[in-house]
């Protein structure tokens, strides 16, 4: 257990507001219910970005709450019961645009600190 | 998002976590899992769901509010399951609580409160200041060169007060009356309640006479009644219609119950005179200290001008709050103190029931930590259940203190300034509240501390037996209870001091028998002019005097019976003081301004209280005659007068000479310049108090003198009848031969009942304060060591087993109390002898550091002590070995 315990925290914890990008950034190819989002950040990543629930349901109720994605209780098409599908909102497109943007600005500058060499060419 | 929304939002949650798990589950299942193994595998992947539905309520806000709430409601669970507790904390708190909000309830109306008058930090009161530091009132010419020479006063006034007989309304009454100059009511800002102050020719000598009234003499005696003109009332001889009505706050003087304008007698313009008590305003922007200045150069000119005649050399100058409170003040901030101490005790008490409680749930908060409570959770829980319990005893303890308010005008001194103002007022709740989420945030940090210190895993794993409490926490507990024993002892010494200056007081002597003394105070109109009472008014007086005293002496069980200006030692203030001429064979001044030129030569005079008396008074008080004769019936009208003197005069003004003989003048206090020859000298009484030494007193005869302005006529008769027997026949003949003249029956002990009363109320509540302290204290100290026993079963069970005597278990229990309690004896006894000092001036006869008091109280902290130990040191030496050692 203890072995495992470190593991986990030798993990990338994720930039704060980080994971609200990705969220929105997932729900472009349409709606999808929560395990469906954290699962698709995990494959995407190639299970670099292990996804936490405890930060994955509180981050979707609070995108919720803003306006940025929708939510809706509807049947999955493969089992035949019902999930919470998220729907990205106008609203929401408009904040990734924003989001998105800001990150790229923010891996530039990085960029520029870490890598000066690059920075010539 | 809505607050009531907020349930289906939870329900849709939890829906779509489960429906979520179950995905994760079954996907488990299809990679090949056995069912129970998917179930761990999803539920590993899942983490803590609670924790999550926790954070994923949150988003939706309200959780700080929601938490705040959840804290509350487990509180509230937390002490509904353990009542004792609850209750012990909550009494506790209260008693603490309530008994520091009545008392600053008071200090809140007497010292903090301002006065009820509009800009009250202008007014002021102004004295004459003497080379030597002394203050007395002003003299009526210096008094006007204050008013017309400063430049820093709006208005100044001078004003006078005492006792007069008015009648005119549905019954007489003896009352206070002032009399105030022009400018009096501007001064203070106060307009009537109905009809006016007083105007144009009632101010000026000989003018028409005026009188206000005060709301409460207008209520009883006037009845209330909106048209004045139609009352009169007579006051000493002259009548006054009433002009006004003062609004019922209004209070200054205190106690008065008229004024009438002080220009109406012409002025008697004097430097030495000190008649009159002045109050000023000060003008806008003007500081006390700049008017103090500016009356101290007026009073140095009066002084460079005027020379030995005038005995002042500077003027003094007080805000009038100050003035008002005087020497309360020390006595109000000891309370203060005194209960802030027991409070103190109150809350180390409930400390340490927390301290046991905490140590009983190391386990409780050790789960809810490894549940995912934070450290900011927990802290917080413990400041709510602390908030819980110290709210509902503080609610309680503004409850007792509106309670305690009604109590107080039993215990606090008539004479205390302005305490009808004592009330639970905002101001005080606000203390109350402060005082309550004080004592409630000390605690649950306090308490939050305490658990939070400690390894979780430790503490779920082991069992209750060792937990039961940490040596650490004991240790604590066992310092809380020293603190207390420690405090404690500083209001017991306090208290101790108190009780042992009040018996001082009372084993005082007045000088006289105390005992079956009817005191019958009765007041005839006193006519009196500027030159005093003349030769027919006396002799008036004399045959009133003469007839009721003859109708007395017959009521069967009378023994004897005297006439004074005044009950001694009670009512001892009203007894005038002055200064007296030593004759030596001089011609006695023919006139006042003579008078005040031989008084120059302070080898000539001498200083005493002017006391008037018959010849009975003597006989029935049993003051003795030191030497020479008392009073008899050939001292008449037209005989020399003559004088008595104390032995303490005596010893003073003559101490190598005979007084016997001499002849002295004291005019100035009856205004008749007729010589006085000292015929005699009687045994000291303490006319003005037992708290002051024996005093210098000149008697004069009233049958020679007459009783002035400045008496109440007073009969003092002795009797071993019952007071009944003797006040229903006595109350008959002065219907019949005095009936316009108030009457006011009472007897000697039930007059200095009230005057000890103003010296006892601090012994009394500092008492109370002490007794509550003295039993928190033993409590504390009892929880300890039968906590100490509780967690000694095992041990002491073994020892029994191998030998071990029930004295040898007494000794260590015993042991265990003694170290405490002696350690917060010695803290105390030092903290004490630092802090008594401070109260030395309301003792009486003792030091602050009385080592009897600090025994005493020692002595009594032990037993107590050794009491509370006993108990649980008895329960120690009844364990059986056998079930000790199997107990859990």
């Amino acid at each position: 257990m203890s072995s495992m315990d470190k593991q986990t925290r030798q993990r990338p914890g994720l930039l704060q507001g980080t994971l609200d990008m990705l969220i929105l950034r997932t729900l472009i190819y349409g709606p999808a219910h929560g395990h469906q989002i954290g699962k698709n950040i995990q494959r995407t990543t190639n299970d670099f970005l292990q996804m936490q629930h405890g930060s994955l349901y509180p981050a979707l109720h609070r995108l919720e709450k803003r306006g940025w994605v929708s939510a809706k209780w509807e049947t999955a098409p493969d089992r035949n019961r019902d999930f919470k599908y998220y729907r990205l909102t106008d609203k929401g497109k408009k904040q990734l645009v924003v989001e998105e943007s800001q990150w790229k600005q923010m891996a530039e500058a990085v960029a520029r600190v870490m890598w000066p060499a690059t920075e010539e060419s | 998002m809505r607050w009531w929304r907020l349930k289906k939002r939870d329900a849709d949650l939890e829906r779509e976590l489960r429906s979520d798990l179950e995905l994760e589950e079954e996907e488990q299942r299809e990679n090949g899992l056995s069912p129970e193994e998917a179930r761990y595998a999803a539920r590993r992947a899942f983490g803590n769901a609670t924790l999550i539905k926790e954070q994923t309520h949150e988003a939706w806000g309200w959780g700080r509010f929601e938490r705040l709430l959840q804290d509350f409601r487990y509180a509230l669970r937390q002490l509904a399951r353990s009542p004792g507790f609850a209750a012990a904390a909550i009494l506790t708190l209260a008693l603490g609580i309530g008994a520091s909000t009545s008392i600053f309830s008071v200090a809140d109306a007497v010292l903090l409160r301002p006065l009820p008058y509009p800009n009250p930090g202008q007014l002021v009161r102004v004295w004459e200041q003497m080379p030597n530091g002394h203050r007395p009132n002003v003299a009526e010419s210096n008094f006007e060169d204050f008013l017309t020479q400063n430049n820093t006063f709006a208005s100044l006034a001078a004003y006078d007060y005492g006792l007069a007989s008015i009648s005119g309304g549905s019954e007489p009454a003896r009352v206070n009356i002032s009399a105030v100059s022009r400018g009096f009511f501007q001064t203070l800002g106060v307009q009537p309640l109905r009809g006016r102050l007083f105007a144009g020719d009632e101010q000026r000598p000989h003018g028409t006479p005026a009188i206000v009234v005060s709301y409460g003499y207008w209520q009883r005696y006037l009845g209330g009644t909106t048209d004045l003109s139609k009352f009169h009332l007579d006051l000493e001889g002259g009548s006054y219609p009433v002009v006004g009505v003062m609004p019922p706050g209004f209070d200054f003087p205190s106690g008065m119950a008229a004024w009438i304008p002080r220009e109406l007698d012409p002025p008697g313009p004097s430097r030495t005179g000190h008649n009159w008590q002045v109050v000023g305003r000060v003008r806008d922007g003007i500081t006390v200290a700049q008017a103090r200045a500016n009356l101290s150069a007026i009073a140095r000119r009066i002084r460079r001008e005027h020379g030995t005649e005038v005995d002042l050399s500077d003027a003094a100058v007080v805000p009038l709050a100050e003035a008002i409170v005087g020497d309360v003040r020390t006595a109000l901030l000891t309370l203060l103190g005194a209960v802030g101490l027991l409070l103190l005790v109150a809350c180390a008490n409930v400390a340490g029931l927390l301290l046991a409680r905490t140590a009983a749930r190391r386990k409780e908060l050790a789960i809810r930590a490894a549940l995912g409570a934070g450290r900011g959770r927990l802290i917080r829980q413990f400041l709510a259940e602390s908030f819980v319990f110290s709210l509902v005893a503080g609610i309680l303890g503004v409850l007792m203190a509106a309670g305690g308010i009604r109590l107080l005008p039993v215990i606090l001194p008539a004479d205390l300034p302005r305490q009808e103002s004592i009330a639970i007022n905002p101001v005080v709740l606000l203390f109350g509240l402060a005082v309550t989420v004080m004592v409630a945030a000390a605690l649950g940090f306090f308490a939050a501390w305490r658990a939070g210190g400690g390894d979780l895993q430790d503490a779920l794993n082991a069992g209750s037996r060792s937990h039961a409490g940490s040596s650490a926490s004991q240790r604590l507990r066992s310092l809380l209870v020293v603190g207390e024993i420690a405090i404690t002892l500083v209001i017991l010494v306090g208290a101790g001091l108190f009780g042992r200056s009040f018996l001082r007081l009372i084993s005082t002597s007045p000088g006289f028998r105390q005992e079956n003394l009817i005191t019958i105070e009765f007041s005839p109109p006193i006519p009196q002019g500027q030159e005093g009472m003349d030769q027919s008014a006396i002799a008036r007086q004399v045959n009133l005097f003469d007839s009721i005293v003859a109708r007395l002496r017959a009521i069967p069980g009378t023994e004897s019976l005297g006439l004074a200006g005044a009950v001694p030692v009670a009512a001892g203030d009203n007894l005038p003081d002055g200064d007296f001429l030593t004759l030596n064979g001089h011609t006695p001044p023919a006139n006042f301004d003579e008078f005040g030129r031989m008084a120059q030569n302070h080898s000539q005079t001498g200083h005493a209280l002017y006391a008037v008396a018959g010849e009975g008074y003597f006989k029935t008080l049993g003051i003795p005659l030191i030497r020479g004769r008392i009073f008899k019936d050939q001292d008449t009208l037209n005989s020399p007068n003559v004088a008595l003197i104390s032995q303490a005069l005596a010893r003073r003004r003559w101490p190598d000479q005979d007084p016997i003989g001499q002849t002295i003048e004291f005019g100035n206090m009856d205004g008749n310049l007729k010589p006085l020859t000292i015929i005699g000298i009687v045994g000291d009484v303490r006319a003005r108090g037992l708290d002051a030494p024996p005093d210098s007193v000149i008697y004069v005869d009233y049958r020679q003198r007459g009783m002035n302005l400045n008496s109440t006529p007073t009969i003092l008769l002795r009797t071993t009848a019952l007071e009944g027997a003797i006040i229903s026949p006595a109350r008959d003949i002065f219907h019949e031969l005095a009936p316009e003249a108030p009457v006011k029956f009472s007897t000697f002990t039930e007059q200095m009942g009230n005057w000890l009363a103003s010296r006892r109320f601090l012994l009394l509540l500092v008492g109370l304060f002490a007794t509550a302290a003295l039993v928190l204290a033993a409590v504390g100290l009892y929880g300890v060591v039968a906590f100490f026993v509780t967690r000694r079963t095992q041990e002491i069970g073994i020892r029994v087993a191998i030998g071990a005597q029930r004295s040898d278990v007494l000794r260590l229990v015993l042991g265990e109390g003694a170290r405490m309690a002696g350690l917060g004896i010695v803290i105390g006894i030092v903290a004490s002898l630092a802090i008594t000092r401070l109260v030395s001036s309301l003792l009486f006869g003792i030091s602050a550091t009385d080592p009897l008091t600090f025994s005493g109280v020692a002595v009594l902290l032990s037993l107590v002590a050794l009491a509370a130990t006993y108990i649980p040191a008895r329960r120690a030496m009844r364990i059986n070995p056998v079930t000790a050692l199997r107990y859990e």
